[in-house]
């Protein structure tokens, strides 16, 4: 289970990272304070998986150095279509710690599949970006 | 409570040992079943298998999504896609539970064929498939996962 939850926590910090740059390049109102409620969602998930590595005495994994963009974000379409990635990416990290984990703590982690689910479609939604919906959100796509 | 499968297994073991060399062989069951230790073992479940609700849901979703389009063909593009990731989901339940899609879907009494009745449907079924996933054993547990977040996606999808 810690593989699972170190797993949980690398995708929620670069979460945390990629909400920095998207920000800036998203309308002012309300597309950049839904960029930053999900940046403080993240940083809520991150907090408590933190606690719950400590609790399992698991070393957490050290912020790596420095992260790779999967592409240039130089614009508010570049932006929007990191954040859905990113938001799949946090989604499938998330869905691994389903099966290790049982009771409060599974549907803790379900909870945080199906909100980063649910912010995708808000975020392809502005990028008009079709379908809005994966069909297995959180599954690795081959 | 983060244990590792293999060492609540064990833990378990344990407990029904000295359960049963107390001498309660039924309340050694008890403790077994409350403990959840099968769980991973896929006993053949007594009753309608517990994701047996789910896929009838998709099933019923996938076919209200149809009626709404049948009655308004603009919305094809945009619903179409959340029609077929129901089935998509009922196919891969059918496919866990070990048994055939039926040809009809069920129609559910009273349904409310518009985009809101849509939402509505959704979010409920997400609380069935939310519920199951906390209930599913592990091998289960991210397959019911992904089709309630699913649903949730489909009902921002359709705000």
């Amino acid at each position: 289970m810690k593989d699972e939850l170190a797993g949980a926590l690398a995708a929620e910090e670069a979460a945390i990272w990629a909400y920095g740059l998207i920000g800036v390049h998203l309308r002012e109102g309300a597309e950049q304070d839904q960029a930053r409620a999900a940046e403080d969602a993240h940083r809520v998930r991150r907090d408590d998986l933190v606690e719950q590595l400590a609790a399992l005495r698991a070393g957490t994994a050290p912020t790596p150095a420095g992260y790779e963009l999967p592409f240039p974000v130089t614009d508010r379409a570049t932006a929007l279509k990191l954040a859905v990635q990113i938001e799949d990416g946090v989604a499938q990290a998330w869905r691994t710690v389903l099966p290790v984990t049982e009771s409060t703590q599974r549907a803790d982690a379900l909870s945080a599949l199906t909100e980063s689910a649910v912010r995708a479609t808000k975020w392809r939604k502005l990028a008009r970006l079709t379908p809005l919906t994966l069909i297995f959100p959180g599954r690795p796509t081959a | 409570m983060v244990l590792t499968g293999s060492v609540r297994m064990s833990d378990s073991g344990h407990t029904r040992r000295r359960v049963l060399g107390a001498g309660g062989a039924l309340a050694g069951l008890v403790t077994l079943s409350g403990c959840g230790i099968f769980g991973d073992d896929h006993e053949p479940p007594a009753g309608p298998d517990p994701l047996r609700p789910v896929l009838d849901e998709a099933l019923a979703l996938a076919a209200a999504y149809d009626r709404v389009v049948l009655a308004d063909q603009t919305l094809s593009a945009r619903l179409t896609p959340m029609s077929q990731a129901h089935r998509a989901h009922a196919a891969e339940l059918a496919r866990v539970i070990g048994t055939t899609l039926p040809s009809a879907a069920p129609t559910a009494a009273g349904a409310d064929n518009t985009v809101a009745g849509l939402r509505t449907a959704e979010l409920a079924a997400q609380k069935t498939a939310a519920a199951a996933c906390k209930a599913a054993p592990a091998a289960r547990a991210a397959l019911v996962g992904s089709i309630a977040a699913a649903r949730a996606s489909h009902a921002e999808a359709l705000r």
